[in-house]
């Protein structure tokens, strides 16, 4: 057996040494790319779900958001709330939150959307939409007739968007709110934002107190948003939440967006897959066209192989070592092509609407395309060689 | 050494049954010189193939050594063909990919032999067939003489009970196939090596012990 694998290697060594160097880095190159194209695709769509993930907790909910108990429109008591998560390690700080449906008016246009109260410098540390502000200035926390606008909201001047938003209000420019309660407030437009992140720009913000003056309401949110020191921990302090005697809705970022991402997400698991298999199969028929070719070539040489007492399983392997050889040529230049395009992109990552995108690489992504790259060029290579190593010596030799 | 009992082998071609031999029986001894002699499409080249272990026989019994090889599974076969039996073919059959050393030690490494001893047992059958100066040369670099040698060299190189030669000289000129029979003759005599050789040269004769005239598939 060992024997015959050293023969095998011999041949296989020979062949790779002294075949035609054109052709094996044709083959290798051809291979890198397949390589390049499993891996990349997939990494591409982890980055659009972790630009997704992150920009989830960045702007939408923290790590955790705690809501009102399904029969209830308000939490109760928030502010003790708030403290008794600050109070625990690790809480980077909690910020809680009214939110109305609305309607914004100005100049003869109009637009639904949603009104979000925020406590400024609680937002602050909590979430970083603050910095996706393009005009104007952030709210204070004493502001009550000032408003920030998401920039789907605006729209832009001069740009014909339609009905899909106001036509290009202005920093400065006053606006008329209808709440869905019916209140009626106008506003000055203190800032303009526009956050690469989904639904964000159709938002627009309000102080808390100026909320609560609308609302009727005090000391109550629609949500309390929770920023943890450390991502990963979430399931842990959700159980520590509940241990406080916090008796709300408690849902870690993950639970809270996994609807809008999740479904994201398979579908591009989807794109991945049909990608993944399409390189599979130019991988098979590349290696199977190479090594076809090759034993159909050397079909002579392979009979008078086997005319001298090599055994056929010897002569096989030969080429199953040759597909080897290429196969892991092409997969380390491929990783290299790929460390290339990687490093590139991190410095130049991909802008996308929903975000700067970089491709995210698992290493479990790798092993498996190497696995599966591997497993499918030995079935390409071995068919071709086995096919030609069974076939009579006499009819091998002359034909 | 060989006993061929009524051995027939046909081919099917479509429709068309060709019996190329036709119920042969004969004897070589351990030691012999043949050649087998006869028109093209006579089965010559046939009956090689069969003892060589090369095609299956249709019918009849092959023992070597009183051994029945035409029992023998495929690996057995391809075993039996490395270790006891040599083959020179009539076109330059040789490994381009290897050197002429290479192509000599090959069936040795195959034995499991150590790669060293495989070089040293190449390096001295090639200087036995007169080669010792083109151990690294491959077979572009060969003429057709030289190719041929190098065949020999290989099929030699296990040191098997028969060798085989199918028409060794057919491509060669006439100097090229003296120094070949030259060669097989010296193995003869001197090793005892039993040779079957195929020829269709009628002074190709004088070099072998008994000359075996195949007609029609029939002796």
């Amino acid at each position: 057996m060992f024997n015959d694998l050293k023969v095998s290697f011999f041949l296989a060594c020979k062949s790779i040494q002294r075949g035609n160097k054109g052709t094996s880095i044709l083959t290798v190159f051809i291979i890198s790319l397949i390589f390049v194209n499993l891996i990349f695709f997939p990494s591409i769509v982890d980055g659009v779900e972790e630009t997704l993930n992150r920009q989830s907790i960045e702007h939408v909910c923290g790590n955790v958001v705690i809501e009102p108990k399904d029969d209830q429109r308000y939490i109760d008591n928030a502010d003790s709330i708030e403290k008794k998560i600050n109070k625990l390690p690790g809480v980077v700080g909690t910020s809680s939150r009214y939110m109305s449906g609305a309607t914004f008016f100005y100049n003869n246009k109009s637009k639904s959307g949603s009104v979000h109260s925020i406590d400024p410098s609680d937002e602050e540390v909590v979430t970083k939409f603050h910095s996706g502000l393009i005009a104007g200035e952030y709210l204070g926390k004493e502001n009550t007739n000032e408003i920030l606008l998401g920039i789907d909201i605006t729209g832009k001047e001069g740009e014909v968007t339609g009905d899909s938003d106001l036509g290009g209000v202005q920093v400065g420019d006053k606006i008329d709110v209808t709440f869905s309660n019916g209140v009626i407030r106008n506003y000055r437009v203190k800032g303009i934002f526009d956050i690469s992140s989904i639904n964000i720009n159709r938002y627009a913000f309000i102080t808390e107190k100026e909320m609560e003056s609308v609302l009727g309401v005090e000391n109550q949110a629609s949500e309390i948003l929770v920023k943890l020191s450390q991502r990963g921990t979430e399931e842990e302090y959700k159980t520590n939440f509940i241990e406080l005697g916090i008796s709300e809705d408690i849902e870690t970022w993950r639970e809270k967006t996994a609807g809008t991402i999740g479904s994201l997400v398979d579908s591009f698991s989807l794109l991945t897959i049909i990608s993944t298999v399409i390189s599979l199969i130019m991988a098979v028929v590349v290696i199977f066209i190479i090594i076809y070719i090759n034993t159909v070539n050397k079909k002579r040489q392979i009979g008078i192989l086997k005319a001298i007492g090599i055994e056929q399983n010897v002569i096989i392997n030969s080429y199953v070592i040759q597909v080897l050889f290429y196969c892991f040529s092409g997969i380390a230049v491929g990783l290299l092509l790929f460390g290339i395009i990687a490093s590139y992109l991190s410095v130049n990552p991909i802008r996308f609407p929903l975000g700067y995108v970089e491709p995210v690489v698992e290493q479990v992504l790798i092993l498996q395309n190497i696995i599966s790259l591997v497993v499918f060029s030995l079935i390409a290579g071995f068919i071709p060689a086995w096919r030609t190593a069974n076939e009579n010596i006499l009819k091998a030799i002359w034909g | 050494m060989i006993t061929i009992t009524n051995l027939t082998r046909t081919y099917v071609m479509g429709t068309v049954h060709v019996h190329a031999l036709k119920g042969i029986s004969l004897k070589i001894n351990k030691g012999e010189f043949i050649s087998i002699m006869g028109a093209s499409g006579s089965g010559k080249s046939t009956l090689l193939h069969q003892l060589g272990l090369l095609d299956m026989p249709t019918q009849g019994e092959i023992l070597i050594d009183g051994k029945d090889v035409s029992k023998l599974s495929e690996k057995e076969r391809s075993l039996f063909r490395l270790t006891q039996l040599g083959y020179v073919f009539q076109e330059y059959a040789i490994i381009s990919e290897l050197t002429a050393l290479e192509n000599v030690y090959l069936p040795m490494l195959m034995m499991g032999r150590k790669k060293q001893d495989c070089i040293n047992a190449g390096i001295d059958i090639l200087n036995k067939v007169g080669l010792g100066d083109r151990l690294d040369h491959f077979q572009h670099e060969l003429s057709g003489g030289q190719q041929q040698r190098v065949a020999i060299a290989r099929a030699l190189v296990n040191k098997p009970k028969i060798l085989f030669a199918d028409e060794p000289c057919a491509n060669l000129d006439s100097e090229s196939s003296r120094q070949v029979l030259e060669l097989f003759k010296k193995l003869n005599k001197e090793l005892e090596q039993t040779i079957v050789m195929v020829t269709h040269e009628n002074w190709h004769m004088e070099y072998t012990d008994r000359v075996i005239h195949l007609k029609d598939g029939l002796i």
